[in-house]
């Protein structure tokens, strides 16, 4: 059932294009639930009660490691997409593959950073901003975790089944839920650690 | 293998570190707060664009209209939130 054949094989049927625009009106959802969390944590940003500020236990070399780990595996899975569409199977499995490890090397830093705030004094229940800010960085952190298992369970099916109507469109799908991790970051990195480190 | 690496995206990857590294000019470098929060407001909203735009096809079918208008009520519906809540909570008007 081919609705138009100049289009990408993940757009290649109906069911394929309903999918797109479906995950599109999940992640509209996805926009406002970090826009809730965003609004919490710039409520409570000053509300450090007896716990450290921002600027206290923010450090700004993991921070930097996370933004550029997260934004070149933004771009790698990019290049995933394209070479799918071109038909190259192994070079796609291979940048699924550098996408997934750089996401786990976000995931470690990320990780080092939670025991790091554990250590000075910065926990769940220390003040209103600890609760705001480990909440919105756990919920990405949580998102990026997800993201691991999904892109792995793709890549295996793609190995197995190859590049078919069905698996280019979830892949493409997955491509798509890990740019809009990348474009949480931003926000997060700009408006949670710069800003609070300026 | 060329062909895998298709000039759009490399421009797009290129650009997306340029924006972060001017992000950063507001740790590195002394500032006005109102300047700084322009300058982070401009380069994240334009990052965002960027993604969505290079990396997420998000114009390239005919679902593309949709697609754009579910993204920007999520913006704006997020923008209200954030910003209203500022409002009463935080800046007291």
């Amino acid at each position: 059932m081919n609705v138009k054949n100049a289009q990408p094989l993940e757009y290649s049927t109906h069911q394929n294009q309903l999918n797109i625009l479906g995950f599109w009106i999940f992640l509209g959802a996805e926009i406002m639930l970090f826009a809730t969390l965003f609004t919490t944590y710039f409520v409570m940003e000053h509300r450090t009660g007896n716990g450290p500020t921002g600027a206290e236990i923010f450090e700004i070399t993991p921070v930097l490691i996370e933004t550029f780990v997260l934004l070149t595996s933004s771009f790698t899975i990019g290049l995933g997409v394209h070479a799918m569409r071109i038909g190259r199977k192994n070079a796609m499995l291979a940048f699924f593959g550098i996408t997934l490890l750089l996401g786990l090397g976000f995931l470690c830093v990320e990780i080092y950073e939670f025991v790091h705030y554990y250590h000075v004094g910065a926990t769940y229940q220390t003040s209103g901003f600890t609760a705001a800010l480990l909440t919105t960085l756990g919920t990405h952190g949580a998102h990026v975790t997800l993201g691991l298992f999904w892109g792995l369970f793709i890549m295996i099916q793609v190995a197995k089944r190859g590049i078919t109507a069905q698996t280019a469109n979830k892949s493409f799908i997955f491509s798509l839920y890990w740019h809009f991790l990348d474009v949480v970051w931003i926000f997060i990195f700009s408006f949670i650690y710069l800003k609070g480190m300026m | 293998m060329k062909e895998l690496y298709p000039a759009k995206q490399v421009g797009g990857f290129v650009f997306s570190l340029f924006l972060t590294v001017i992000a950063l000019l507001v740790y590195f470098m002394d500032m006005s707060f109102t300047l700084a929060m322009t300058i982070l407001v401009v380069t994240a909203f334009v990052q965002a664009t960027l993604q969505l735009v290079v990396f997420m096809h998000a114009g390239e079918t005919k679902d593309g209209g949709a697609i754009y208008l579910n993204v920007l009520y999520g913006i704006i519906i997020a923008l209200v939130t954030i910003i209203g809540s500022l409002l009463i909570l935080i800046w007291d008007m």
